[in-house]
């Protein structure tokens, strides 16, 4: 804080200066640009979404079909043809994604990290790390073509009946790619335990195992819980992989029940490439329904990350 | 019940059993190596697909084995075991020619197929033009104010750029119709060799501490350029590809082999490890051919880097998706860098500890975590919708590829300024130095290494991105190469995506998707690479 202080009195002559001045207003302006994206993602989802709905749209001086808000949050069936928009079709299907990719991606990720903090030599760590940066950089796309071409003929091996298009193999990819997310914040959260802690724990004549599943992970829960979080919503959001792999049909599956995932579906992100990629017109039904499954999209994500924010802040050890 | 207790306490202590521990050590690993293993997996299949290795002739391997992996092995290990430094400068080497070609790619298409030589090189003319007529300007610092001389230098630029119509021509115009202009050969020559000669010349001039033996390496690297133009019409290859891949492959990987052995001796039996892979593989392939066998009949090959879409997978290319992406790239680099870089010093160095600091704070890392499909709406509906641009082009491709990675740019090059010791910082103010001094003398310079792997990292994200290309309406197919900001784009994530869903049959599965795939993964692997040696260099520096 004092060297804040110091700095703005050694430059307070100097401050309106015109090259000051031009030069501070640049990089201002660039940083309110982060502000006016945010606003304007806010404001379009909000406008074109409105414009969907019965309940919303004459306030919008919009004329036309609209879909009735209700039917719209608890509808099952998705089926653009005949004008049926029931999103929890799509919420289902998603949610699929997520418990699916939840139970690899968290255990493995929580193991990884224990092992990367606790276990790991400083060598295994410097050549595992860049590694697992290596899962999260393959593109999306690339692991959607993996599940689909590679992933699921393995799967038909156990499961026979399995679809071309199925919720198991993009739940895997999804998975797989999350893992790092999971990995490295956890990591964080272990390396900021204090030594102290566990040296007290070794003094006490804990072994490793004891002092890792008894002090470490109790100690960094909280960091551990947020990244679970954020990895989470990165699954929602997660576009490509499962356009290309979990299928082009809206249904209506029961995310508990393990046989549906053998089934293919069409999780949010998913629907809204297939209306971009079909010949929708701009203004149109279809066009709108776009913006409203967004704004679901964008709401939940924003929610899972403000929570993950939370839990990282408010329950964070302080040593 | 309590002495019980303490005397199975006593019996345990001393002996504490191990097993349960060393499973947990291990199932750990495993669970460290099952992405890793499942990915490497994955990989090993599509490669196979892509590149077919097994289809070659048994010859085929046997000479390759001869002429490459044998000498490099053996090579290799002598070094491991004498000077493992050289080895790893020999590596850097083998490393720096293989990105560097790919990169040599990319310019080749920009500066031949993009932009005609001739309007490149008109451009150039008049950008050298306006910075030298800014350099001028900067000489009558003290005499002109500040605010003259910054609207001197933008009214400079524009109109040695652009001209004003019917009454000034601009330059590019001016050389444009100029009755005799150089041929292309010669204008990638200059400009391009130019550049090359100017940073090896410096870099010489650096390591030797001798600005005579710097002027000597740019004249040898501008010579060297031209020389290509001569040889390659020779030996079968496009006097101008030649060229550009002098410039911008080999000369440049000569002289970082140069300058490394310069500043140090003892590294320079890393340069025969070098010299034995690459005469390796250059006898190997004179070899197989003499000799008649044949290679795999692998799906990423030449023609397939070369031509556009097709209904067929086996005439399938990606050419028109290498050249969006490579556009793309540029424009999204373009954006994002300065206006990245830019909120990173604001936030760091101007913001006051105010209420609305840290809701910008708060906003960028909830902005990182929005998905990119969302993104895509935002560039649908923004761009396209409101201000009513043409669906899929390059420029609002890059603008939407652009804020999408905004937030990671800002983060990482805010990590790299912070890292600014602030002893400079006051140091720089202690000299009178203002805050602009402060930033573009001392913060910069210092965080630009960091800056600069982060924002490749960034781009990387970028370049397989598929989603807001999709839901800006850039189009599945696409048979010519775009050529300006408005013209349609594709890109290579996007083209993989067509050939898996919108052509989904066996033979686009497994010939051209495989080949798609492996170009992505490449070019990613390339620019994660180049991050990767930036960064190491930059954290044993410090």
């Amino acid at each position: 804080m004092s060297t804040d202080d110091l700095e703005a009195d050694l430059t307070r002559n100097t401050e309106n200066a015109p090259r000051e001045l031009l030069t501070r207003s640049f990089f201002f302006l660039c940083a309110a640009l982060s502000v006016v994206t945010t606003l304007s993602i806010v404001g379009l989802l909000i406008t074109e979404a409105s414009k969907f709905f019965s309940l919303t749209a004459p306030l919008m001086g919009v004329a036309g079909e609209t879909a009735n808000l209700v039917d719209f949050l608890t509808g099952t069936t998705w089926q653009i043809h005949s004008k049926e928009f029931g999103v929890m079709a799509l919420i289902s299907a998603t949610l699929m994604v997520t418990f699916g990719s939840a139970i690899i991606a968290l255990p493995l990720g929580v193991a990884t990290a224990i092992y990367l903090s606790e276990y790991a030599s400083p060598q295994a760590r410097s050549l595992l790390k860049p590694a697992l940066e290596i899962l999260a950089g393959v593109p999306t796309v690339v692991y959607g073509f993996f599940a689909l071409i590679y992933i699921t003929p393995a799967l038909r091996v156990v499961f026979p009946d399995i679809g071309t298009f199925n919720m198991l193999s993009a739940s895997i990819v999804v998975g797989i790619m999350i893992i790092p997310m999971v990995a490295s914040i956890s990591e964080d959260a272990m390396s900021a335990v204090p030594d102290e802690l566990r040296q007290a724990g070794y003094g006490m004549g804990a072994t490793k195992f004891d002092v890792s599943t008894g002090i470490v992970v109790p100690a960094a829960l909280s960091g551990i819980f947020s990244s679970f979080i954020l990895a989470l919503s990165r699954a929602i959001g997660e576009t490509m992989a499962v356009t290309v792999a979990a299928g082009a049909q809206a249904k209506f599956l029961n995310p508990l029940n393990p046989a549906s995932y053998l089934e293919g579906a069409l999780p949010m992100t998913a629907a809204m490439v297939q209306l971009l990629t079909g010949d929708i017109t701009g203004g149109g039904l279809a066009y709108r329904s776009l913006f409203a499954i967004g704004l679901v999209l964008f709401v939940i994500t924003l929610i899972m990350n403000i929570i993950s924010d939370f839990v990282a802040r408010r329950y964070r050890e302080v040593y | 019940m309590a002495t019980e207790q303490d005397s199975s306490y006593a019996q345990g202590f001393g002996q504490v059993s191990r097993t349960a521990g060393l499973i947990f050590r291990y199932l750990l690993l495993a669970a460290t190596m099952f992405g890793i293993v499942t990915l490497a997996v994955l990989l090993v299949y599509v490669a196979n697909d892509a590149i077919q290795p097994l289809t070659a002739d048994a010859g085929w391997h046997l000479t390759f084995f001869l002429t490459l992996v044998l000498p490099t092995i053996l090579v290799g290990g002598a070094l491991y075991r004498r000077n493992r430094e050289a080895l790893k400068l020999g590596g850097m080497v083998v490393g720096a020619l293989l990105v560097s070609l790919m990169f040599s790619g990319g310019v080749a298409i920009v500066f031949i197929d993009i932009i005609p030589p001739l309007t490149g090189f008109s451009y150039a003319v008049g950008l050298v033009v306006a910075v030298a007529g800014t350099v001028l300007l900067t000489k009558y610092e003290r005499q002109i104010p500040f605010t003259a001389r910054v609207a001197a230098t933008g009214l400079l630029f524009f109109l040695s750029l652009f001209g004003v119509p019917g009454y000034f021509h601009s330059i590019p115009e001016l050389v444009q119709k100029a009755p005799v202009v150089p041929t292309d050969w010669i204008i990638l020559t200059l400009v391009l060799g130019g550049v090359t000669a100017l940073v090896v010349g410096q870099y010489i001039a650096r390591v030797r501490e001798d600005n005579k033996a710097g002027l000597a390496a740019g004249a040898s690297a501008l010579v060297l350029t031209a020389l290509g133009a001569i040889v390659g019409p020779l030996v079968g290859i496009d006097a101008n590809a030649l060229v550009v891949v002098t410039a911008v492959s080999f000369v440049p990987t000569a002289a970082y082999a140069g300058g490394s052995v310069i500043t140090r001796e003892e590294l320079k039996p890393g340069l025969v490890f070098a010299a034995t892979v690459i005469v390796g593989a250059l006898v190997g392939a004179v070899a197989v051919d003499a000799l008649g066998f044949a290679g795999p009949q692998a799906w990423t090959d030449w023609q397939f880097l070369t031509s556009s879409h097709s209904g067929s997978a086996e005439n399938a290319g990606l050419y028109p998706a290498i050249g969006g992406s490579i556009l793309l790239m540029v424009t999204v680099a373009a954006l994002s860098f300065p206006l990245g870089v830019g909120a990173a010093v604001y936030l760091e160095e101007y913001a006051p500890d105010n209420r609305f600091t840290r809701f910008i704070d708060v906003n960028i890392s909830n902005l990182a975590g929005v998905p990119s499909v969302v993104y895509g709406l935002l560039g649908l509906g923004v761009f396209v919708t409101y201000l009513g641009q043409a669906t899929g082009t390059v420029l609002i491709g890059g603008a939407t590829l652009a804020l999408l990675i905004l937030p990671i740019v800002i983060i990482s090059s805010r990590e790299a300024i912070r890292s600014v010791p602030n002893d400079m910082r006051q140091a720089s103010y202690g000299m009178g130095a203002t805050r602009w001094q402060t930033v573009r003398n001392v913060v910069l310079p210092e965080a630009f290494p960091g800056i600069l792997t982060g924002t490749i990292l960034a781009l990387g994200r970028a370049i397989g991105e598929t989603a807001p290309l999709i839901m800006i309406g850039a189009p599945n197919v696409l048979f010519n190469l775009p050529t300006e900001l408005s013209s349609k784009v594709s890109a290579m994530p996007l083209q993989v995506y067509a050939w898996s869903s919108l052509f989904a049959s066996e033979d686009f599965y497994t010939k051209a998707v495989p080949a798609g795939v492996v170009v992505l993964l490449a070019v990613l692997l390339a620019m994660n690479s180049i991050a990767i040696v930036l960064r190491n260099k930059y954290e044993s520096e410090t």
